[in-house]
């Protein structure tokens, strides 16, 4: 028998505010000294009353505009119940019944084509405290840097059916995600989670099979791994008998390559979802509204489509752009300064990314002065500064945002000369001294040439025309 | 509204509470006479009207998205039974 595979997912995307949901500490917890960003109402201290952070609602709001959702102009929170050492207050301040946003669609591509996702709903809510249970034998460790940091749960309907499909859709919500600016989407630094909700039918049937839920997949790769074993699992059990399928809490164990259950899968009643009583409804008023809708981005592919047809790029080059809004930004500010779109891409996709790799830095941190970069892409074209000395300047224009290209050029010495006494000077002098390399041009070895050439411009230290340099040693060497 | 043994069963569990007999069917009791009277709100009929999500006709506050940090980590712990190098310290719980 053939079967298939139907996945839903639940991502937790870790918002990129200032501060925390209902309170104004820090919402940085990566890397911080253990409890340095907390206060009393984010430690769930008894009579702390929260206050809803505007910008997380901003970001709610554009998350679901991004994937096509009806945005609820009043949305709620909910208090969701659970017992445990990393949730101080004993629940969770969460949304159930009035979400910020619902019923939306994301489109999708794999190798078997375009796919429409439902997006069921986008809820708002607050992170967790974090324990560390490797310290000490006898206890627990808790830090509450991370409680109450601004999370929305995207939660999709189960219309997807492969890892393949399951990696298409991550890709694309993290592209979106970061164009809007709403999130870094980084599964390292737990700003992206998601956990899979799985189960398998014979090919064909409407009924949907037991579901497990899996957890604690750190990379998409560990994902797609933690699919594929899933269903594998479900339908050994299935066709032999192996075990009976409960619905059921799992936790991906990415070195064993196994999932191990992990609890009950808990029912909505479990968690005793009702209103907060501390936090009035948040409506969201046409000015409001309409604030956000208009700070969208163009969409990716829109953006594309215009490099190609108003800008002339080539397919390749606007796809490589769009992976990140910040390469996008600093291209459309270097263009807006030289204009020429060929330039500025051929600049962004060598030497910003090449920077950026030797720097071990993303995309999205990208945050080069655009216009800056526009002007040291039209100091190279117009020969003022060597192509070498260019990269130089980039390089030093990543380390310090305030660089003006030329004012750097000028007084690290790297404008072009146009002295050709001084070009022809040194072209004698290193002929001189190379008898050898001159005798072997002359033979027809091509490459002593280039020596004599390269060992001229480093000479000049970079500033020189290459076709004058070329021309004058060319013509020197024949009339010897 | 519904209640029956089953399920304050699972609402016992979930609340640790233990109810002597006498106790729950005080409860069953209580949530029976509740289903009656809400049965009367049957008689109204609310097709035309709207939901509400909140009963005051009220709206939170927003704040702008401002760090600021009152309370140093001393502070919130000074009354806690026990630290570690700047962390909270629980008995262990077993994952």
């Amino acid at each position: 028998m053939r079967y298939e595979t139907v996945i839903g997912l639940e991502v937790h995307i870790g918002l990129s505010t200032n501060s925390k949901v209902f309170c104004s500490c820090s919402a940085e917890s990566y890397g911080a000294e253990p409890n340095v960003h907390v206060c009393p109402a984010c430690c769930g201290m008894p009579g702390m009353l929260p206050v809803v952070n505007r910008r997380m609602v901003d970001f709610g709001m554009k998350a679901g505009m991004m994937l096509n959702c009806h945005i609820n102009r009043v949305t709620t929170f909910d208090k969701k119940s659970y017992y445990y050492p990393d949730l101080p207050a004993s629940y969770q301040t969460t949304q159930w019944f009035a979400p910020i946003a619902v019923n939306g669609f994301m489109e999708i591509e794999t190798s078997s084509g375009k796919k429409r996702v439902r997006i069921k709903q986008i809820h708002m809510e607050e992170d967790a405290g974090k324990l560390v249970h490797d310290i000490r034998e006898d206890t627990t460790h808790i830090d509450f840097n991370r409680s109450s940091v601004p999370l929305i749960e995207i939660v999709s309907q189960p219309d997807l059916s492969s890892a393949e499909e399951v990696e298409a859709y991550l890709d694309r919500l993290n592209i979106l995600l970061r164009f809007a600016k709403v999130s870094e989407c980084e599964m390292a630094h737990g700003t992206m989670r998601c956990d899979v909700n799985l189960s398998v039918r014979p090919e064909g049937s409407d009924k949907l099979g037991v579901r497990t839920e899996m957890k604690n997949m750190n990379s998409i790769e560990a994902i797609k791994r933690a699919i594929e074993y899933e269903t594998a699992r479900h339908i050994d059990a299935i066709e032999n008998g192996a075990e009976v399928l409960i619905q059921e809490t799992r936790r991906w164990d990415d070195l064993t390559g196994k999932s191990y259950a992990m609890r009950d899968k808990e029912t909505a009643g479990d968690y005793r979802y009702f209103p907060d009583p501390n936090v009035m409804p948040v409506v969201i008023d046409d000015a409001w509204y309409n604030s956000v809708k208009d700070s969208l981005p163009e969409f990716p592919e829109v953006k594309k489509k215009r490099y190609i047809d108003e800008l002339g790029l080539s397919d390749y080059d606007a796809d490589q752009l769009v992976r990140s809004i910040a390469l996008c930004e600093c291209f459309e500010s270097a263009y807006s300064v030289c204009s020429s779109a060929k330039d500025a891409v051929n600049w962004m996709t060598s030497e910003v990314m090449s920077e950026l790799n030797a720097r071990d830095m993303t995309y999205d941190m990208l945050s080069l002065n655009g216009e800056a970069l526009g002007r040291l892409i039209l100091l190279v074209s117009d020969g003022e500064v060597g192509r070498a000395n260019g990269r130089k300047i980039l390089s030093a224009m990543f380390d310090d945002g305030n660089i003006d290209p030329k004012t750097y050029a000028e007084q690290n010495d790297m404008i072009v000369s146009h002295d050709t006494d001084l070009i022809e000077q040194t072209v004698r002098t290193i002929v001189a001294s190379n008898q050898k390399a001159v005798a072997d041009y002359k033979n027809g070895k091509e490459k002593a040439l280039m020596s004599l050439f390269g060992q001229c411009m480093r000479e000049l230290k970079g500033n020189c025309d290459p076709q004058t340099l070329k021309t004058i040693l060319t013509e020197y060497i024949a009339s010897l | 509204m519904y209640m029956d043994r089953e399920t304050l069963r699972k609402l016992e569990l979930l609340n640790q509470l233990r109810l002597t007999e006498e106790q729950k069917h005080g409860v069953l009791r209580f949530f029976e006479e509740r289903a009656a009277d809400e049965a009367l709100l049957d008689a109204v009929d609310t097709a035309e009207v709207k939901p509400m999500v909140h009963v005051m006709p009220i709206m939170t506050v927003v704040r702008e998205d401002i760090v600021s940090q009152p309370f140093s980590r001393e502070d919130l712990q000074r009354e806690a039974p026990e630290t570690d190098e700047g962390y909270w310290c629980v008995p262990r719980v077993v994952e």
